[in-house]
Order: C-alpha cells, then sequence, then structure tokens
C-alpha cells in the first residue's frame, strides 16, 4: 500500500514536471505579448515594448524561462520556508497573492453548487432507475441533456433576468393574483402526479393534494406579504419535523421499527422546545457556533436514540440523529428568514436582495446572519446555473450504475431472502451502486478548482478560471502555470484518493503494490 | 482588455489636439442641460469599471490603466482638468500655472498655501519635481541598444515636450516652480502638474532612506542630465526612489501603510475588495478645487457589457459605460421607462481603410476606383447608425466632426467624390482589370470584420476579385507594415493627435506610415507644421496637407466610434465625455437625488 | 474547462466497467438464434428517444449540408453565409407560423443584412463537421492506444499511459489558443498555418480530437486488460493466430459497445466544446462561422434581437439533444445489463407466482452478465 502510494506520488511528480513543461512552451506560443503596443502611434511605443519586454523576459527563450520560472517554484515545495516565487503577473502582482485570492473566489462559487448537483444528480438518479423507461424517467433525462446542451452563458443570462431582475421587482410588492397562485399550483400538480406513478387513481389524488396544497400556501404567503417577513415559526417546524422523522425513518430504518420512529419523534419534540431556548443565543451567533450547535445537535440525536434503544440500537441512533439534524438545520433556516427584514431595508442591499454580480455587496456591514443572506443572495444564481448544467452527468451515471446493479445476483438473492423493497434498495443497491460514483465525485472536486470560465465572467467573479483565460489573452505564462500547477495537483491527488476509495469500497479490486 | 490598456500618452495628446483647436460641443444623445443639477450633498454611487484596480500610481507603463488612472483623477488634484469639450480648465484654486514667456517658452507653477496632502503634510513644488524627473525622463542614460547606463522612471506617457526643458528653478518657499523650454512646446499646459499630483515626494524619500522632501530637491539638483551616450553609474538613491515609483504602489488590497495611498483630491480611498470593487469617500481637509457631492463613491469591476448593463437594471450599479453596440444601446435604452438616462456620444478613435502604395494599388487609377467602391454610408448605416442616428461617414483623414476646422477641410479636400459607392467610376477607371487585392484586418473585432464584408460585397461588383487577409487579434498588429496584403482596415486614436502625430502616420518613412504614403510637398507641410505654435496657422497647414492625402488616393476613413454611458435615475450631474477619463471627469457634480 | 463534460460520465464509467469487466461479452438469451448486431438493431430500434433523436439529427445533417452547399457544391438556398444583401424588415425573421410562410429571410439577418438561416446552416455544418472528426480521431487513436496498452502491456503501456496521463492535465483551452494563433499566422508560410488558415474548423477539430482521446484509450485499455484474460483469446493465440487477428477479430468486436456508446458521447461534448471555445475567442474566427461563434457574437442581442440567438442556440441544443439520444439509445442496445428492470412488476410476478419470495421473472432471464471476481485491480496503477 505505501510503496504503491509512493511511487503513485514519484510518477505523478514526473507527469507534472513533463505537462507543466509543455504548458509553458504553448503558453509563451500562444500569442504576442506586444500586441497592444503594436498599432500605438506615440513616440513612447518603443520604450513600451522596452519595458513589456523586460517585464516578460521576452528576450530568454522561452525553455529557458520555464526552468528559471521552475527554479522559483521548486521553493514551495521546502516547507515553513515561505519562499514560494511563482513569479508575477504583467500587472505586477505576485503569483502567488493572485492564486490564493482567486482560489478563495473560485471555491465559494463552486463548492455549494458542486455539492448540491452530486446530491441532487445521485438522487435523481436512482429515482430514475428505479422507474426506468417511465414518464419520470424520459422527462428527467430530457431536462438532464437538455441544461447539458444549453450554454452557461444563456442559462445565466436568463436566470439573471427573471431570477435576480424579476423576483426583486416581485418582492418590491409581493403579492401572488390568485389566477397565479392557482395556475402554479396546477403546474405543480400534474407534474407531480406524471412523475408520482402507480395507478391513475393515485396519481390523480396525489397530483390534486399537491395543486391544492401549494395554491393555499401561495395565497396564504401572498395574503401575509410572507416574502417581506418570512419564517417559519415553531408550528411549521414542529409539523415539517414530524413528515421529517417519518421520512428519515423511513428510509434509515423502516416504518416498522416502532422504536426507530420513536427516537426521531421525539427528537422532533426535542427541537421544539430547544428552538426557544437557542433563538437569544443565535443572537450573536458566529460561524465556529453554528458549527457547534450542529454537532450537538448530532449528539443529541444520538443520545435519544441510544435512550430508546430497540431491537436495533444503531438504527434509532442513525434515524434520531438525521432527523436532530434536519431539525436543527430548519431552526437555522427560520433564523436566516428572521433577518431577512433588516437584510432587505439595508442601506447597501436597498430593497433588491438578489445580486446579479460579485461575491458580496461593497461594504455592507452586519451580524453573521446578515453576512451570511448577503452571500447568499450572491451565490444562489451562480449556485443554480452550475447545477443545472452539471446535473446531467451525475443523474445518468448513477441511473446506470444502479440499473446495473438492480440485476445483480445478490439482490436477487436478497429479495428471495424476503427482504423488504426498502431495504433492497436502501441497503444492498444503493451502497454498491454508490462505489463507482465515489470515483466521478473525486474526479470532479479535483477539477473543480480549476474554476469555470464562463460562469466568472459572467457573474463578474474573479477567480481561477478568470486567472488563467486573463493570463492566455495577454500572453503571461505566470498566471496560467499558477492555475495550472494547481489544478494539475488537485486533479492527480484526487486521482489517486479516488482509486484508493475504490479498492476500499469494492472487496474485489486490490491495490498491486 | 484591448480598450481598456489605452496608452495615456496618445489619450492626453489626442484630448490636446481637440482642446487646442477649440472645438464646440460634440455630445449627442440626451444630456440634461446645463449643470445646475439639483442634487443634494450626501448620499452614495456606485461606478462600474471593466477592470480591477491594480496600483496608486497610474503613470507607470504597467499601471496606466483607465480605472488606475480614474481612481487617480479622483484622489489627486493639480493645476487643471481637461472638461468634456476638451477644453484645459484650470483650477485657480490649487494653485497658478501661467506663460511668464513666449521666447523662451517659460512656465511657472505656483501651488496655493493650505494645499496638503490626506496626511497633513502640505503639497510642494518637491512634489512637482518630482513629476517633472518622472515625466521628463531627465535623469535617464540608458542606451536600449548597447544595454548601458540606467532607466529610472518607467513613465508611459510622452516625454517629448518636458525633454526640452532644463531643470527647473524653485523658489525657497517650496511654492513655486518655473520652467524653460529649450523649442516653442504647443502642448505646455498639459504637460505637468495635471490633472492629478499624485505621488507625494516625502513619501517616497522617507522610504527610500532620505531624510525629506528637501534632501529629495537637492539629490536632483545636483545630478546632471543623463546622457545615454556616457552613460554612468546610476545614483543608488534615485533608483530606489524610482524602483519604488514603478512598483512600490503597486496593490490589489488596501496597504496597511497609509502614505501609500495620501490623497490631496475630493476624495480618499477607504476599502479594497480585492478584483470586486473599491470605496472612496470625501477627503474633509479637501478645499482647493470643485466641491463634491457624494459621500461615498464604490467602483465595481464587471467585464461583461450584458452584466452591466443587467447589474443597473438590478440597482446593483448608478453609473455605467459598457462597451458600446448596437443591441446594449437598445437594451440601455428599453431601461430608459425605469428612470435611466443614456448618453451618447463620439469616441476619439475612428475607423478607416488603407491602401498600400504597392502591388495592385501602385496604380493610382486602381486605388481611386476602389475607393469608389468603398460604401461608406452602408457601413455607416449598418455599423454605427443603430447607436447614433446622426452618425456620418467621416470625411477627413486629419480632423474629426467636433473640430471647427474639420467642416472647411472637407470642403476642399477632395473627400466628396467618394460620398457614393460608384461601380461604374471605377470599372471605368479599371478598364476592364480585374486586380485582386487581399484586405488584412482584426478578425476578432466584429466592426472590422462586418466593415471587410460590406467592402467585399461591392468591390466584387467593380471587378476587383478581393481576399480575405484577415489576423487573429494577436497576429494583425504584427503584420501591419509587413506588406502581405494591399488594404488593410484599421483604427486610429483620432488623426490629428497632437501636431506631432499627423508626420508620425503621413511623412515618409516614419513608423506609423505603415503603406508607404509618400509625398513631397506634404512632407514640408509637415516639417513647418511641427515648428508652429500658433492654433489658427495649425489648422491651415493641416488643412492643406488633409487635401494633399485625399489628393493621392490614400485610402477612405470610415467612421468614428461611438461610445454610451448611462445612469439610473438615483443619480444626477454625470455627463459623456470623448476621451477614456469617460464619466469620471465631472465626478464632483455626481450627487444622489 | 467551463462545463463539467460528459468526458466524466466515460470515465466515471471506466471505473465501474473496471469493476464489472466482463460487461458486453455474451450476447443475452432473451431473444434466441439472433446475431448480436441483430440484437443491437433490435434494442436500438426500440428506444422511442434514439429514435427521434436519428430522425431529428439526419433532417439537421441533410438540412445543413444541402442548403447552402458544402465544399463548393451549390445548394438550394438563395443566399450563402457571406453575402450581405439589404435589410428586409429590419433584420427581423420574415418566417412565420401562421400563415404559414417561410418568406425572404426565415431566420431574419445581422445587422449589416447577412441571412441568418444560410449562416445557422453553415454553423451546423461547422459543427457536425468538428464533431466527426473529433468522433473519428479519438476513436482511432483511442482505440489504437488502449489496444496496444491493454494488449501489450509491458514497457508500451507504461509508455502511453503515462501520455495519456499528460495530455488528460493540459487544458484544453490552452491548446486551442495555441491553435488559434498558429491559425492566425497566415503569412509565416509553414503548411499547417496555411491549411488552418483556410479551413480553421477542420483545423479546430483535428487539435481537438488529438487530445480528447486519452479518456477513450483508457477506456478501451481497461476492456483489453480484461478480454485478453479470456479463453477465447487464449484458444485463438493457441491455434496460431497473429497479434493483430487477436486484436481486430477477436477483442475489438466484443469491445465494440463501449467503444460506440463512448465515441458519441465525445461528439456530443465536443460540439459543446467548440461553443465554448468559440465563445471565448479561440475557436472558428469570423467571416466564417460555426453555432458557438454565432451565439457568442450575438448574445448582447438577446433582449433586442433575439432571433440572432435563438436559431443558432436551438441547433446546438438540437444536435446536441439528438446525438446525447442516439447515444443513449446505442449504450442500452449495446450493453445486456441494461435491461428494463421493474420492481413493481417483479413485486407483481411474485405475488402471481404466489411465492412470497420467488424469483423476479420479470427481471429477464438469466443473469446479465457473469461476474468474475477481479483479484487484481490493474487499474488502479496507473490512474
Amino acid at each position: 500500500m505505501v510503496t504503491y502510494v509512493v511511487r503513485r506520488l514519484m510518477t505523478a511528480a514526473l507527469i507534472l514536471l513533463g505537462a507543466s513543461f509543455l504548458v509553458y512552451l504553448l503558453t509563451a506560443a500562444s500569442g504576442d505579448p506586444l500586441e497592444e503596443f503594436r498599432v500605438n502611434n506615440s513616440p513612447q511605443k518603443q520604450a513600451l515594448m522596452d519595458a513589456r519586454t523586460q517585464l516578460l523576459q521576452l528576450d530568454v527563450p522561452a525553455p529557458v524561462r520555464y526552468f528559471r520560472w521552475l527554479g522559483g517554484a521548486a521553493q514551495c515545495l521546502v516547507p515553513f520556508a515561505n519562499s514560494c516565487d511563482l513569479g508575477k503577473n504583467i500587472a505586477g502582482q505576485p503569483v502567488t497573492d493572485a492564486l490564493g485570492h482567486a482560489l478563495i473566489q473560485t471555491l465559494t462559487l463552486v463548492t455549494g453548487a458542486t455539492i448540491l448537483a452530486i446530491l441532487i444528480g445521485i438522487t435523481l438518479g436512482i429515482i430514475t432507475a428505479l422507474r426506468q423507461y417511465s414518464a419520470l424517467d424520459y422527462g428527467v433525462t430530457f431536462m438532464a441533456f437538455l441544461f447539458f446542451s444549453l450554454p452557461i452563458f444563456w442559462v445565466a443570462v436568463l436566470l439573471k433576468e427573471f431570477g435576480a431582475i424579476g423576483f426583486n421587482n416581485f418582492l418590491r410588492d409581493p403579492d401572488v393574483p390568485l389566477p397565479v397562485a392557482l395556475a402554479i399550483g396546477l403546474v405543480l400538480g400534474v407534474i407531480v402526479a406524471v412523475a408520482a406513478g402507480g395507478a391513475l387513481r393515485r396519481r390523480l389524488t396525489v397530483g390534486a393534494v399537491v395543486f391544492a396544497f401549494v395554491s393555499a400556501v401561495l395565497i396564504y404567503f401572498s395574503a401575509t406579504l410572507w416574502f417581506k417577513n418570512p419564517g417559519l415559526g415553531p408550528v411549521v417546524i414542529a409539523i415539517a419535523g414530524v413528515g421529517i422523522a417519518f421520512a428519515v425513518t423511513l428510509l434509515s430504518a423502516g416504518l416498522k421499527n416502532r422504536k426507530a420512529l420513536q427516537s426521531s419523534l421525539i427528537a422532533v419534540a426535542v427541537g421544539v422546545v430547544l428552538y426557544f431556548v437557542v433563538q437569544p443565543l443565535l443572537d450573536q451567533a458566529t460561524f465556529l457556533m453554528i458549527v457547534l450547535l450542529a454537532v450537538a445537535a448530532v449528539l443529541v440525536g444520538l443520545g435519544i436514540g441510544y435512550l430508546m434503544g430497540g431491537y436495533d440500537r444503531g438504527q434509532s441512533m442513525r434515524a434520531a440523529a438525521i432527523t436532530s439534524f434536519l431539525v436543527g438545520g430548519m431552526i437555522l433556516l427560520d433564523r436566516f428568514m428572521q433577518a431577512w427584514p433588516s437584510y432587505f431595508d439595508n442601506s447597501r442591499v436597498r430593497g433588491r436582495p438578489i445580486a446579479t454580480i460579485g461575491a458580496g455587496t461593497p461594504n455592507i456591514e452586519g451580524d453573521f446572519w446578515i453576512l451570511g443572506l448577503d452571500s447568499f443572495t450572491h451565490l444562489i444564481l451562480p449556485t443554480m446555473a452550475l447545477i443545472l448544467i452539471s446535473l446531467a452527468s451525475y443523474t445518468r451515471f448513477t441511473r446506470a450504475s444502479m440499473l446495473e446493479i438492480m440485476n445483480m445476483d445478490y439482490i436477487r438473492t436478497a429479495r428471495a431472502k424476503g427482504v423488504s423493497e426498502r431495504t433492497v434498495v436502501m441497503r444492498h443497491a444503493f451502497r454498491n451502486a454508490l462505489i463507482p460514483i465515489a470515483t466521478i465525485v473525486a474526479f470532479d472536486i479535483g477539477g473543480l478548482i480549476g474554476g469555470a470560465v464562463i460562469t466568472e465572467s459572467v457573474f463578474s467573479v474573479r477567480g481561477m478560471g478568470f486567472l488563467f483565460l486573463d493570463g492566455i489573452s495577454h500572453t503571461d505564462p505566470n498566471p496560467v502555470m499558477g492555475v495550472f500547477v494547481c489544478v494539475a495537483i488537485t486533479a492527480m491527488g484526487f486521482n489517486l484518493i479516488a482509486d484508493l476509495a475504490y479498492s476500499a469500497l469494492d472487496p474485489r479490486v486490490r491495490v498491486k503494490a | 482588455m484591448r480598450f481598456g490598456r489605452i496608452s495615456k500618452a496618445v489619450g492626453v495628446a489626442a484630448a490636446a489636439a481637440l482642446a487646442l483647436s477649440a472645438c464646440a460641443g460634440n455630445s449627442g444623445g440626451s444630456t440634461p442641460s446645463s449643470s445646475a443639477a439639483a442634487g443634494k450633498t450626501g448620499g452614495s454611487a456606485t461606478v462600474v469599471e471593466v477592470n480591477a484596480f491594480n496600483t496608486f500610481n497610474p503613470n507607470t507603463a504597467d499601471g496606466n490603466t483607465d480605472i488606475n488612472s480614474k481612481v487617480s483623477y479622483a484622489t489627486h488634484s493639480g493645476f487643471y482638468y481637461i472638461d468634456n469639450k476638451l477644453n484645459v480648465v484650470r483650477n485657480e484654486k490649487f494653485g497658478k500655472m501661467e506663460k511668464t514667456s513666449d521666447n523662451p517658452l517659460t512656465v511657472k507653477y505656483t501651488i496655493n498655501d493650505g494645499v496638503k496632502w490626506s496626511d497633513g503634510t502640505p503639497v510642494t513644488t518637491a512634489d512637482l519635481l518630482l513629476q517633472w524627473a518622472a515625466f521628463s525622463g531627465y535623469y535617464n542614460d540608458a542606451d536600449a541598444d548597447a544595454k548601458t547606463g540606467t532607466s529610472y522612471f518607467s513613465y508611459a506617457g510622452d516625454p517629448t515636450g518636458l525633454a526640452l526643458t532644463d531643470f527647473p528653478e524653485l523658489s525657497d518657499d517650496g511654492k513655486s516652480m518655473t520652467i524653460k523650454y529649450s523649442k516653442p512646446f504647443a502642448d505646455w499646459e498639459i504637460a505637468l502638474g495635471g490633472p492629478g499630483i499624485d505621488i507625494p515626494a516625502h513619501v517616497l524619500a522617507k522610504k527610500a532612506g532620505l531624510a525629506d522632501a528637501k534632501a529629495f530637491v537637492s539629490l536632483l539638483k545636483g545630478m546632471p542630465r543623463g546622457d545615454s551616450k556616457a552613460p554612468k553609474p546610476a545614483n543608488a538613491q534615485l533608483k530606489a526612489m524610482s524602483d519604488l515609483w514603478n512598483t512600490g504602489f503597486d496593490t490589489k488590497t488596501l496597504p496597511a501603510d497609509p502614505e501609500l495611498f495620501l490623497s490631496n483630491g475630493p476624495y480618499v480611498v477607504k476599502t479594497i475588495n480585492q478584483d470586486q470593487s473599491l470605496t472612496m469617500v470625501k477627503n474633509k481637509d479637501y478645499n482647493w478645487g470643485p466641491d463634491a457631492k457624494l459621500d461615498e463613491i464604490t467602483v465595481r469591476y464587471i467585464g461583461d457589457s450584458a452584466a452591466q448593463v443587467q447589474a443597473l437594471k438590478n440597482g446593483e450599479a448608478d453609473i455605467i459605460a459598457p462597451q458600446a453596440s448596437a443591441d446594449t444601446v437598445d437594451q440601455l435604452k428599453a431601461l430608459q421607462s425605469q428612470g435611466v438616462t443614456v448618453d451618447q456620444g463620439n469616441q476619439l478613435s475612428y475607423d478607416h481603410i488603407d491602401l498600400n502604395y504597392s502591388g495592385p494599388f501602385a496604380d493610382k487609377n486602381v486605388r481611386e476606383a476602389f475607393m469608389k467602391t468603398v460604401p461608406r454610408k452602408d457601413i455607416v448605416d449598418k455599423i454605427v447608425k443603430k447607436l447614433d442616428d446622426k452618425a456620418k461617414p467621416l470625411d477627413s483623414q486629419l480632423f474629426v466632426p467636433d473640430q471647427a476646422a474639420y467642416a472647411d477641410s472637407v470642403k476642399n479636400n477632395g473627400s466628396s467624390a467618394y460620398q457614393d459607392v460608384d461601380i461604374d467610376g471605377a470599372k471605368k477607371l479599371l478598364n476592364g482589370a480585374t486586380p485582386e487585392v487581399r484586405i488584412m484586418y482584426n478578425k476578432d473585432n466584429p466592426n472590422r470584420v462586418d466593415a471587410f464584408s460590406l467592402i467585399r460585397e461591392s468591390a466584387a461588383k467593380a471587378g476587383f476579385k478581393i481576399v480575405d487577409g484577415g489576423l487573429g487579434k494577436s497576429d494583425w498588429g504584427k503584420a501591419l507594415g509587413k506588406g502581405g496584403y494591399d488594404a488593410t482596415i484599421f483604427g486610429w486614436i483620432n488623426p490629428g493627435v497632437g501636431v506631432s502625430g499627423v508626420p508620425q502616420i503621413f511623412k515618409t518613412g516614419n513608423d506609423s506610415n505603415f503603406n508607404k504614403f509618400s509625398d513631397k510637398d506634404a512632407d514640408k507641410l509637415m516639417d513647418e507644421l511641427i515648428v508652429t505654435t500658433d492654433k489658427s496657422k495649425q489648422d491651415g497647414l493641416i488643412q492643406q496637407i488633409d487635401k494633399k492625402i485625399w489628393d493621392s488616393a490614400y485610402g477612405l476613413p470610415l467612421f468614428q466610434a461611438v461610445g454610451v454611458d448611462a445612469y439610473s435615475d438615483r443619480i444626477t450631474g454625470v455627463k459623456y465625455m470623448p476621451n477614456q477619463t469617460g464619466v469620471w471627469w465631472n465626478f464632483w457634480e455626481w450627487a444622489q437625488k | 474547462m467551463s462545463q463539467p463534460s460528459q468526458q466524466d460520465e466515460i470515465m466515471a464509467e471506466d471505473a465501474a466497467l473496471k469493476g464489472a469487466p466482463a460487461a458486453g461479452i455474451e450476447p443475452v438469451l432473451e431473444a434466441k438464434g439472433l446475431s448480436q448486431g441483430q440484437i443491437v438493431r433490435k434494442r436500438f430500434l426500440g428506444h422511442t428517444g434514439a429514435i427521434i433523436g436519428l430522425v431529428v439529427f439526419a433532417i439537421i445533417f441533410l438540412m445543413a449540408f444541402t442548403s447552402v452547399g458544402y465544399l463548393g457544391i451549390p445548394g438550394w438556398w438563395k443566399y450563402n453565409h457571406e453575402q450581405v444583401s439589404a435589410l428586409v424588415n429590419d433584420g427581423a425573421p420574415t418566417s412565420s407560423l401562421w400563415p404559414l410562410a417561410w418568406g425572404e429571410h426565415p431566420f431574419g439577418q445581422d445587422r449589416i443584412g447577412r441571412d441568418l438561416f444560410a449562416m445557422t446552416m453553415r454553423g451546423a455544418q461547422q459543427s457536425i463537421t468538428v464533431m466527426v472528426v473529433i468522433g473519428l480521431i479519438a476513436g482511432l487513436l483511442g482505440v489504437l492506444v488502449g489496444a496496444i496498452s491493454g494488449y501489450f502491456r509491458g514497457w508500451a503501456e507504461a509508455i502511453l499511459m503515462r501520455l495519456t496521463d499528460v495530455i488528460i492535465i493540459i487544458p484544453a483551452l490552452l491548446l486551442a489558443a495555441v491553435m488559434a494563433q498558429m491559425a492566425g499566422r497566415r503569412d509565416s508560410g509553414s503548411w499547417f498555418a496555411s491549411f488552418a488558415s483556410s479551413n480553421g474548423v477542420l483545423a479546430l477539430g483535428i487539435f481537438l480530437g488529438l487530445i480528447s482521446w486519452v479518456s477513450l484509450a483508457r477506456l478501451m485499455r481497461g476492456e483489453f486488460l480484461s478480454l485478453r484474460e479470456r479463453e477465447f483469446v487464449d484458444a485463438a493465440r493457441i491455434s496460431g493466430a497473429s497479434n493483430a487477428r487477436i486484436i481486430f477479430k477477436h477483442i475489438l468486436p466484443n469491445a465494440v459497445g463501449v467503444l460506440i456508446v463512448n465515441v458519441t458521447l465525445t461528439m456530443s461534448a465536443a460540439i459543446l466544446t467548440e461553443t465554448a471555445l468559440s465563445f471565448l475567442g479561440v475557436g472558428v474566427k469570423a467571416p466564417d462561422t460555426s453555432l458557438g461563434l454565432l451565439i457568442s457574437q450575438n448574445q448582447q442581442a438577446f433582449a433586442t434581437r433575439p432571433w440572432l440567438f435563438w436559431f443558432p442556440g436551438l441547433f446546438i441544443v438540437l444536435i446536441c439533444l439528438s446525438i446525447n439520444f442516439i447515444g443513449d439509445g446505442l449504450r442500452d442496445a449495446f450493453d445486456p445489463r441494461q435491461k428494463k428492470f421493474n420492481a413493481k412488476k417483479a413485486r407483481e410476478a411474485d405475488a402471481a407466482a404466489g411465492t412470497p419470495a420467488g424469483s423476479p421473472a420479470a427481471a429477464g432471464a438469466s443473469p446479465a452478465a457473469e461476474k468474475s471476481a477481479v483479484t487484481a485491480f490493474d487499474g488502479t496503477k496507473d490512474d
């Protein structure tokens, strides 16, 4: 195992050297760094060109420049020496600084989107696999391919027009007219009825319930100006909590496990009580406190499950822990909603909360909640755009993997011994289907650092993609190399992790040392 | 970035050219008349810029992007600024700049009492002397070919004017400075001391290890003019200071040391959010110039034009100046119902097609025939009419319509022969020949591509065989003047770039004379032009040169570029400006409603 | 770069297939007496999405290549993509649904009066050309490299796989920028520059093809690794078949399913790559045009002259969707494991059989593929 990893790392280092040499030469050959001065009729033309030549050392052949760059870059390997030198970009900024900043920008932009895309994609993939060739399957397949085929700047422009500008206009006077509420309810009802599956009668019932519920909620929201003063309140949390408790138990332990159900319900009850207790505490929230509270919520859940016991204590603990975590999430959401009106009326926001550009409102001041909402309103659109286009591969892949697993012998065996369908899907099939998905996820995380060039440019986020593109357009190798090295190292690192994880997850696969 | 990094030198000189021609108003669009804006004092505005801020010294070769110059403009003041009619406006509250003698040309600068940096240090002639030393290149003795000597300040602008001066005379109180030019220099008004005195000499001196600004002055006084033929070892102290001047002010975040961003203007930088935004607040001490109304100006960086428009629509930005295209303008006009005001006007650059005096175009008849086929009206209609419905083809190689002399020059220069496409006339001139013409242009500029397509369509009718010689954006510039094409479509930033710009492009054998135009009479006229300081005489000479150029069937100017800016109904006082200072030229008049 | 490409899918599938190396070899017995080709055809024709995709693609293909002509052969449409004509109706589309009319410029015109229908068709030609070129080159190289390294192993494998590793981490955007740069240097006189400047899109396709074979090569290598250990290969070897014969006659036909499926997916990703590159200014250059260039040139017209944006966009989406569906259909057809599985029907069948734990008869006749446990996962060594 260790020899394997060491050998892999050494090969990776050699590959990195070779590839970085190529990338350097390619970048140097990709354009004319003096272009902007060529059609300049000022008498200073030659001096400007000389200055740029000196700055980029254009009089030195590119391979020699590469080794100079490598000399600086090699210092990054010396631990704690703090002498990392990746050169400077054309504007004179050290590339290490620029990279650090760009990395943060990119990670804030893509992390949430990637996680959500993975979760939604896998869920959709499993559902479509279980309902292969149903209307739902075809619908999801079509939408996934459609979004995959759409150019992202197009999606971005549409999202800005309707998701930001349109929604902000709506928020100014958040009134949903009755016909609109009914229409939205109807559309959702029809979609759910088509997707639900089962007998026609069941579909119609489900569709009708959804229609009635959605329309009623929209009318209520409109009447109470909920969009201006959103909030959940303990009642909604309690009702939704009970729903969550049932759903979590159903998926994790099965409703037949009464102890697990009871644990989850108790967790909900405790959550509702704690709702009132933590409110004053939340007023001085910090990020660390929220993390600690989340951990506490999980621990409380585990404790409840442990005390309830039952024939399978582990199941109870798991169900209660997941439930209490989700209820905790709802309390958090409620608190954010409470902060919404003050964010909405903030003098910097001026009543138009959803933003089209950037990563935050300039000069905004406020507590944890205001700043959190500010990040949320800026990230929501790019996140949605990224999710839409990256959903396809996860959905399709999970579907294929799941379909394959569902036809395996051991699944048949499980059925044969009378295991319930829930257990077959959740225990036997789903977990095994996740094995190959772990590889693709690791792969994506590696590529994620590279940023999303077009998304970044449309949403005016200057992250890794922008740095890279800007470097190429100025024929400036240093930032290009900086981005490349970051991306390549993470990609290869995660590639290794993926392989190790694969062999850990799949006992048939062994790492040959 | 092609549009972002316009050389300051070219821009200022262009402004000078227009300023000197004492032109009348130029802004089209719907600018509300005169200043009396009803804005109150206080409030804030968000302005959008394309590039991200990266240095507090906008004068260096690497720092002179628009955004740096604009931030510097808002945080510094000087003896003059340039208004949107391209006049030089003196700021007498800051100090006095007067011509004390014509022969030799002598200019005296006097800084008023009370003008000070935001750390409390008064602004003195030491600061002005620093600017003179940097802009004139007085101490440089570098020889690029021999690789000897030292080049101290890496100044991006044009040193020709100040290079004519000798070490200035300084008064003992540190308030006035006099410079003498060895030859008459027409652009003396904008050579020094504005629009901002931006780098504090006392900070530079201190950081370079000198005692104070006085030590700096005496250091400079003691050094002789640099001579590239007899280079001397570099002066360590001056080198330290110039290095600091060159790169010490580069930053993407707010420096911890406030001395690196001292202000002596209406605003002072408060926060910088790297690559996202920059915020300036009012400089409390400032009372030596136009009074600023807004309390706070935030600059945000958005590269994409469509994103700029949407940001304005969504209220995230108050003032934008996107790259003008018909679609951007239409979108902005659609926002007028929402209270957005849109201003349009001409810019200082123009597109033209030049014919090489070689190959198929060596024959004047062929040049003339080709020029007759260029559908200039059609090009203007399709490319710029949607942006500016008053747009017309440009009819002079040396003037733009905003200049008073334009009309006179157009009447006589012979451009009237090429108003409309004359296929029959062209055929007659060609006399049955079908010359093959390769046209070179920048394939990445849609305006040039479209102009090429229209010209090809029309020229083919007269029998020309047009070859598409377009090149990518990083190659077409290199190919200029190298041959390999017969005609080229590209842009100059104003034909009459000062008086020195005219021979740059049109004199026999000069650097920027890419198509090898050569006319003895024109050369003589240009020689005369350079030493003429009388403005009206200059105009007369330029008119004659213009005619010579047209007479020799040089090529055709096509159209002037159009600029646009827009601002939301929260803001008043924004006005269109043709040069690259853009809407910032009167930032002090911006106010919140 | 910008869009998580379909390559991820291929890549991950690579991993999946390595876990189940016996995939796609033995035809399922659901249709006795049919050859593999017949089974595939039957299954493919039964895939509604794929058939619709095929029809749509065929229509687009025919329209694109006959309307404005190709390689100097004139087409039936009256304009070509470079021709400028007077603006009709201020450039707005003249076609209408009611009354159904085609008009002078059915898709409208751009600002200088070029016909958008002609430009869109030309763009579709270019996109399809890029797609086919990339598919061919990537398929050829991928099979060759994958087969050699998977079959011969040893140093050939080591070198080739290192090469793919190097290529896989070099950003496509950079390569495209260099390509565009070389294509722009018409005057340098090299044969490549003159070829690239006159056949921009072909050069782009070749270039992209030269870098997009790597994932396919890895996949094919995985297939070869497992297939070469199979009995029929041993049998062929013993009977004296040459290596080339074993590779092309015995192993390759068994891997053709994976190959075809992944080539189609690479092709659909290629269209989007071309779009993205043209958007970033390093793809096809005006006045020639491609779908990607059209929408990037006209993205600002989105609100004001939407037709300039919608029609090329529609064609990108249509081509991409149809190729994806064809690929999906091919995947289902070639992969015997991907058979219709229905949990509910399985349960119903169980109930009908009367046995509470009956075998899921509806799920198919026999296990899809034999699952031999893999003892050594060689793949991990390299990837």
